[in-house]
């Protein structure tokens, strides 16, 4: 029990994201962790199904021994074995994220012993965590550029509450991950708006388009409408800003009361927010790098440079999480614009 | 070392919930057995689902999406062949049988029993069988989001063993159903010794846990009595186990020891699993045993072991188990002379008689027939759902012939209550009439006489066969049913009030007693020879 890492669960921003954090890390060192204070202060506190999935897949990946895997549970240990490439097929219930189980054991993977190919079932443009679009143009791409070569494609697209998406990730690894420096967003390339529906009628994607145009003032030709061919009903909105050095992915998540016109404003916010400001990472993006740029100090002892919109109590959580597991350190300069930073992360 | 109980829910496909709107709509709407694979924090490992045979397409389209925001869960369908899903018998019948067959695994498993589907005599049958703990699971209740949301909405799981629910329970029962009442199942009885005896059954049930014998002629309510007792007992929370239940004369051969006091994986051939038995399934709780002259001497010795140390041997066990129960014994027979044949311990009895209470037969209680008229009439009503009542003639009818000295009641109250269930039966437009009492009463007559062509037997227990083929079939006729009759009684003059009930009326000092007495002499035969257990 002694080598195992304690984590505090219910520091920073408390949720399952420490968890997956945790175990990500834990089957990059190989070292357990043990977590208690599991989301305590939420209204269900301890590991719901989804979390429950992803320590599950884990596990699985890892042939780890755990303990407190059950509904509810709100302390849990997890001693990993031997890191098993291979493939793999996961599916999460309740429509709950495929795309975060998927960031519980991509880091293992990438640095693993043998290519992997991972099928992903389950909900992929949920509310409550980054869509597939996030993944395929704005993450995975930076992934590859630290060494490993990671593609992607969806199969079907899971929506709330009725789930069904499915995706595959195929993943050849790389020994350690390359340093990432990213300050710059570079000129932009490309700007486009896609609008995806599933069951539902065609009026709501006109609706959509025409108060996104009303909003941007792009041409008409940027925005794209498709039917997709989901269980149940569903519809999304992805803004996506291709710079050279980064795409962004902006998105508003059709909801059962919600009018057309709103889910295009949450787009249009959310890209104007980041267009504010001169940084390259949105938040979501950040919190995802800083974890591999945790794991490439880790090996190389190279230090990872991003600058970023505000730090979230995600990602200084995050870096709790790095500091604990890798015993790496992070600074965080401010500079002058809003509340953007940069962060880089090196070994002690 | 992880470890995590699966959770396993019974559920009934709601043909017009679970089948909410057409087409991919139907993920707008609630669906309750869709709706509770949805919750994150509740993981259904294994669904059991029942539908109707011609519902299989729905229950297949629900399979698929159960899959879809479900992938833990496996889903395993059950046909319900019902020709009337409102019919309680029916449905309780074939709900019984289900949970009689399925293999529960209580020490590896949760069980939720899913109320919210089904028609509400589904949902009832449910709650009773989970109640009784024939389905040994707790119940689940699932809700509606609130409106406009297409959340999964919430659940609730009910523990109906927590003492919790037994205070919620008991604020929907009012005074009346307390104590003494609540023995009587609420019938408001006017026989004076009958109320004695409930008051006396009451403050021993309350007060001690040592063994209660009941005895009675058949059909006079002892099983029926030692639920109200454990129903009292639990209600006051004196006990927390269950009430288990059996009739000795069911237990017969080598099955009755494993039965009463369980067996060990491998005791016997066929012992391919442990069986608790039902002494340790009444841990904490209470046993009746009915019947208990019916019991062999091998379980008599065991048993009276069990009683005095709480603790016994299953079959083929090397060591004890323990159990702690409290028992209630119930017999038609004559322990005192099955002692002296040998058939029964003397040690047990005197064990299990320290309280022994004498239920009367219906013929005894002539005044409470129309208290328990009401009682079974409002019974019928509560089972079937179906409302019936009696005319004010057919009423008077009934009554004039139930309270008759001449009407032999034989099976007492459970002739009584098959006699509310025919006449309601029968009843159409829910009213009986003197149609349907007359009809009745001709039945019953007919059903008494046929049992007393088989009754030359009655003599036979009271005379030797010597004395019976001296006899002249004439005299064996009358005297077959003057027994019969005295052991229907209370004492002597009660059984000669009835047994001269129309002479007695033109005398001015009536001396049935002494009639009878000398009567009886004649063949030699006395009060106590002929009703040896009073």
């Amino acid at each position: 029990m002694s080598d195992m890492i304690s984590i505090d669960g219910s520091q920073g921003e408390g949720g399952g994201q420490i968890v997956r954090s945790s175990l990500a890390l834990a089957m990059i060192t190989g070292r357990g962790v043990s977590i208690d204070k599991l989301r305590a202060g939420r209204t269900k506190p301890g590991l719901m199904r989804q979390h429950l999935t992803a320590v599950r897949a884990a596990a699985e990946i890892s042939g780890a021994e755990i303990t407190g895997d059950s509904i509810g549970s709100t302390s849990l240990t997890f001693r990993p074995c031997q890191v098993t490439p291979g493939e793999y097929t996961f599916s999460v219930g309740t429509a709950g994220s495929a795309t975060l189980v998927l960031q519980t054991v991509l880091p293992a993977l990438l640095v693993a012993d043998g290519p992997s190919r991972l099928i992903l079932e389950g909900g992929t443009h949920n509310p409550w965590a980054p869509p597939f679009d996030f993944l395929s143009k704005s993450y995975l791409p930076i992934v590859n550029r630290m060494g490993p070569k990671v593609s992607t494609f969806l199969e079907r697209p899971g929506f709330y509450p009725a789930g069904g998406g499915r995706f595959v990730v195929e993943i050849e690894p790389t020994r350690q991950l390359n340093r990432l420096s990213l300050l710059q967003r570079g000129s932009l390339n490309q700007r486009t708006g896609r609008i995806l529906l599933s069951n539902l009628p065609e009026q709501i994607a006109d609706r959509e388009a025409k108060e996104l145009l009303r909003l941007t003032g792009w041409e008409r030709d940027r925005i794209s409408t498709e039917q997709v061919a989901a269980q149940g009903p569903g519809n999304i909105v992805v803004l996506e800003l291709e710079y050279d050095a980064v795409t962004e992915v902006f998105t508003g998540v059709g909801e059962h009361g919600v009018r057309a016109e709103t889910v295009s404003r949450r787009a249009v916010d959310a890209m104007r927010k980041y267009l504010a400001v001169d940084v390259p990472v949105g938040e979501y993006l950040a919190d995802q790098l800083l974890l591999l740029m945790g794991i490439s100090a880790w090996q190389r002892g190279e230090e990872s440079t991003i600058r970023t919109t505000a730090l979230t109590r995600h990602s200084s959580t995050q870096i709790d999480v790095l500091r604990q597991c890798l015993g790496v350190t992070t600074h965080v300069t401010r500079l002058g614009e809003h509340n953007t930073v940069e962060v880089s992360v090196k070994r002690q | 070392m992880s470890k995590h109980r699966p959770i396993v829910v019974f559920g009934i496909l709601g043909t017009l919930l679970d089948r909410g709107k057409a087409g991919e709509d139907r993920w707008q709407k609630w669906r309750p057995s869709v709706a509770i694979c949805q919750h994150e924090d509740l993981l259904i490992t294994r669904f059991e689902l029942f539908h109707e045979p011609k519902e299989l397409p729905l229950a297949q389209g629900v399979i698929a999406d159960i899959q879809s925001i479900s992938p833990e869960t496996d889903v395993r369908l059950h046909e319900l062949h019902l020709r009337d899903p409102w019919d309680f018998e029916e449905v309780f019948g074939s709900f019984h049988d289900f949970s009689g067959k399925y293999p529960f695994a209580t020490d590896d498993e949760d069980y939720l029993i899913h109320i919210t589907t089904g028609t509400h005599v589904e949902q009832i049958c449910l709650f009773l069988l989970a109640e009784s703990r024939h389905l040994p699971g707790r119940l689940l209740q699932s809700s509606p989001p609130r409106r406009h949301n297409v959340d999964p909405g919430g659940y609730k799981i009910i523990d109906l063993d927590l003492s919790r629910y037994d205070a919620l329970a008991k604020r929907f029962f009012t005074e009346r159903q307390e104590g003494l009442v609540f023995l009587k199942s609420g019938i408001a009885t006017r026989n004076a010794a009958f109320n004695t005896l409930i008051e006396r059954i009451e403050r021993v049930a309350i007060a001690s846990t040592a063994p209660l014998l009941l005895t009675g002629p058949t059909g006079a309510g002892k099983s029926h009595l030692a639920r109200r007792i454990y129903d009292l007992k639990r209600r006051r929370e004196q006990v927390g186990g269950s009430f288990v239940e059996v009739n000795c004369a069911t237990l017969r051969g080598d099955q009755a020891m494993s039965a009463l006091f369980g067996h060990i994986k491998g005791a016997f051939t066929g012992a391919t699993a442990p069986r608790p038995g039902l002494l340790k399934t009444a841990n904490g709780g209470l046993l009746f045993l009915d019947e208990i002259g019916e019991l062999g001497l091998d379980e008599q010795a065991m048993l009276l072991r069990a009683i005095e140390e709480h603790r016994f041997f299953p079959v083929g066990a090397d060591h004890e188990v323990e159990s702690n129960f409290q028992l209630i014994a119930g017999t038609n027979r004559d322990l005192q002379s099955g002692v002296a044949t040998g058939k029964f311990r003397e040690d047990l009895l005197a064990r299990i008689n320290l309280w022994t209470f004498r239920l009367p037969g219906l013929a005894e209680r002539r005044e409470d027939v129309a208290p328990n008229l009401d009682y079974e009439l409002e019974r019928h009503v509560s089972s079937t759902g179906r409302k019936v009542t009696m005319n004010q003639q057919a009423r008077e009818a009934f009554l004039k012939f139930a309270e008759s000295p001449t009407t032999p009641w034989s099976a007492n109250f459970r002739d009584l209550g098959a006699a509310v269930t025919r006449m309601a039966t029968m009843a159409s437009g829910g009213r009986i009439t003197v149609a349907e009492v007359d009809e009745e009463i001709a039945r019953l007559n007919s059903s008494w006489r046929r049992q007393h062509a088989q009754q030359p037997d009655l003599l036979s227990e009271v005379l030797s066969a010597e004395q019976l083929a001296s006899l002249d079939l004439f005299d064996q006729v009358q005297l077959a049913e003057v027994v019969r009759v005295c052991r229907q009684s209370a004492n002597l003059s009660a059984a000669g009030r009835t047994l001269f009930a129309s002479s007695r009326a033109n005398k001015a000092q009536p001396n049935d007693a002494d009639r009878l007495r000398k009567y009886l002499t004649r063949f030699g035969l006395n009060w106590a020879q002929i009703c040896p257990e009073r």
